[in-house]
């Protein structure tokens, strides 16, 4: 059975900026929302794609750092941007390790917590923008 | 307007930083990514005017 094992390699690049060493899990979920069409005579419920809506959260290390997460993610933050990720950051755009990137996503918001002797880190949440993915 | 990479995050440091589109480049100069380039315009060669009338 093949599966795809994630040890250590995937890659994520936020604003053309990558984010391996402070990534620690991402969960996409493409969205097209369900537009209800059902009619008279329908014996069940029919919908119909409406316009599409995905969101990529990301899981990352809090660093305050000079370049590291913090930097690079607080000036996006209300803004659109760019966000690809790939399950191997060698050579990605392949049809057996594809690189996807959302276009145009949108960074809504920027939360995190400080909690004495806890590792920070935090959650971002991109949504919207076009999805595509490149597997040459 | 050129830009030069700062950090290896986004690619070789020193190398210039092509924008793609759908990139925060503001972003990316307020968080030490890259900088904008200082290329100076080479002076213009001086001309003397003579203005003296004979």
């Amino acid at each position: 059975m093949a599966t795809t094992t994630y040890l250590s390699s995937p890659n994520l690049t936020i604003n053309s900026v990558s984010m391996q060493d402070q990534c620690h899990g991402l969960t996409f979920t493409r969205t097209i929302e369900a537009l209800e069409k059902t009619a008279f005579g329908s014996g069940s419920r029919v919908y119909t794609a409406g316009l599409e809506n995905s969101t990529l959260s990301c899981d990352l290390y809090l660093s305050f750092d000079a370049a590291e997460t913090y930097a690079t993610l607080k000036n996006l933050v209300g803004t659109q941007t760019d966000v690809s990720w790939s399950a191997s950051a060698t050579s990605p755009g392949t049809a057996t390790n594809p690189t996807m990137t959302l276009t145009g996503a949108y960074l809504e918001a920027l939360p995190y917590d400080m909690a004495l002797g806890a590792l920070g880190q935090l959650t971002v949440v991109f949504t919207g923008g076009v999805y595509s993915v490149v597997e040459v | 307007m050129k830009y030069t990479i700062l950090s290896p995050r986004v690619g070789t440091p020193g190398d210039e930083y092509v924008p793609v589109d759908g990139v925060n480049i503001d972003a990316l100069i307020a968080g030490g990514f890259i900088e904008q380039s200082t290329v100076k315009v080479p002076k213009g060669a001086k001309t003397k005017t003579d203005t003296n009338e004979e």
